[in-house]
């Protein structure tokens, strides 16, 4: 049997990181996540084999997910990153500056996000 | 050397691993929190961390200067750039170049300098004034501010993209009246520092019902004001007298209040003599100062049930007639203990 993907995500929004966690796994996905940027980098750095995805909301307190995306794209180049914008916020382009792979605006569809993520770990795994 | 950011409180604790976990980072830092919670002790931790620490720490406080000097100190200027410009001047930019250039009250810094602050942010360049090239910067800019950004942002005060290119990382340091628990070893430490740095004898230690008074004390002036306290207490050395005074200013902090009673009509000494019955038949406990302190007491809570009832109990409308910020106001409605009508919904 295969090993699922691990995929982290970070959102300070419980709802929707809740709603969204229980999405993924539901899709036979490992979810782990983070209700913000500095819990989100603790599980990047202690996590022994890695994540084989990164999904981040951009405004959260302390690390934003722009910070995270730059921290990630330094420490773990292979590691591909989705960010997801609030309603009314505009650092999108900072989240492209920062190499993110996508950037979703909220609010989107989970089946957008669902291909997206297959699309991405395709992409890693080929 | 480095100061040491000091207390035991969850908030401070989580700061600390902060620090730890973006020091090394170089991204844009934002450091938020009353005046004198020590805004700039977090920037100088974050610089030590860093592998920046062998280079500048350049600070500019932008609330300090006009515009245009702000811009020829943050910029430089080549020589004969403007009347006066007898010489090149390197800009701030310049001597933080691979070090951390730290802007204090960014939110007070003008919208045409946000502007040029964010195409440095962008680009990592800059043009002198007077000059032709492109001068290129490594700074690591870790800014502070006490005003809430995003409410200035609403306004049209502060660039929303600036905004969100410094909120890269943030850091919030709450008041002191918020982590008490902090208050202790700040005393602690400050009594160590204050001992050694003035080469006398050991300062008086507050004792167990002083340390009390101080913990529940609100600290406006944040670590601040209890810098400031530590050092008034070598030259006073009576606790009492020093908390006496503490909670008598922070009772006068509204100095005109009065007057705008007694020109509506009431005279304080109505108020005064309130409190004659009182004290008649115990005068070992009347004095000046107690009768000043409830007398001062009695106004705010008026004028504040006041304002409030004629704003229907909408508190940010309150604190922005009463020149107070909003926390203020919610720690006088409890601290005085003033009750909201039960007929009025707020």
């Amino acid at each position: 049997m295969n090993t699922p993907h691990k995929l982290l995500i970070i959102d300070d929004n419980k709802e929707i990181l809740s709603a969204l966690k229980d999405f993924f796994t539901r899709k036979s996905y490992e979810v782990i996540s983070a209700t913000d940027g500095l819990e989100g980098l603790k599980l990047l750095e202690t996590e022994q084999h890695g994540f084989d995805l990164v999904i981040t909301d951009l405004v959260m307190p302390n690390i934003s997910g722009v910070a995270l995306i730059s921290i990630i794209k330094k420490k773990f180049p292979d590691t591909p990153v989705i960010a997801i914008t609030g309603w009314g916020e505009h650092p999108e382009a900072l989240a492209t500056e920062a190499q993110a792979d996508k950037v979703l605006e909220k609010p989107f569809e989970l089946s957008q996000l669902d291909k997206l993520i297959k699309d991405l770990l395709s992409r890693k795994d080929n | 050397m480095v100061p040491q950011l000091i207390g035991i409180s969850e908030s401070i604790e989580r700061i600390r691993e902060l620090i730890e976990h973006v020091a090394d980072t170089g991204l844009n830092v934002i450091i938020t929190g009353e005046s004198g919670v020590g805004k700039e002790v977090v920037a100088q931790n974050l610089y030590h961390q860093s592998i920046r620490k062998n280079k500048p720490f350049i600070k500019v406080n932008c609330a300090a200067l006009p515009d245009g000097l702000l811009e020829s100190e943050l910029f430089g200027f080549e020589r004969g750039a403007f009347t006066g410009a007898e010489r090149k001047k390197r800009g701030k930019f310049e001597l933080a170049h691979q070090g951390v250039l730290f802007l204090d009250e960014i939110g007070d810094m003008s919208l045409n300098l946000q502007s040029k602050l964010l195409h440095v942010l962008q680009s990592g360049e800059f043009a002198p004034l007077g000059s032709e090239r492109d001068v290129r910067t490594d700074a690591w800019v870790i800014a502070a501010t006490n005003q809430e950004l995003e409410k200035k942002v609403k306004k049209g005060l502060f660039r929303e993209d600036l905004y969100y290119r410094l909120n890269i990382i943030k850091f919030y340091i709450p008041p002191l009246r918020s982590r008490p628990e902090d208050i202790p070893p700040l005393i602690d430490h400050y009594i160590k520092k204050y001992t050694s740095q003035f080469n006398r004898k050991q300062i008086l230690k507050p004792g167990p019902d002083a340390m009390e008074k101080l913990v529940a004390y609100g600290w406006p002036g944040n670590v601040r004001e209890l810098q400031n306290i530590l050092k008034s207490s070598i030259v006073i050395g009576n606790w009492e007298e020093i908390i006496d005074d503490l909670y008598l200013k922070s009772r006068s902090a509204a100095p005109s209040m009065s007057e705008e009673l007694a020109i509506e009509g009431v005279s304080i000494v109505d108020v005064l003599l309130d409190f004659k019955g009182e004290y008649s038949s115990d005068y070992d406990s009347f004095s000046l100062k107690k009768i000043k302190k409830k007398a001062l007491d009695r106004i705010e809570k008026e004028v504040i049930s006041f304002v409030l009832e004629k704003t229907g109990w909408n508190r940010t409308k309150a604190s922005s007639i009463l020149k107070i910020s909003y926390k203020t106001l919610l720690y006088k409605i409890s601290d005085l203990n003033i009750n909201p009508p039960r007929s009025k919904p707020y």
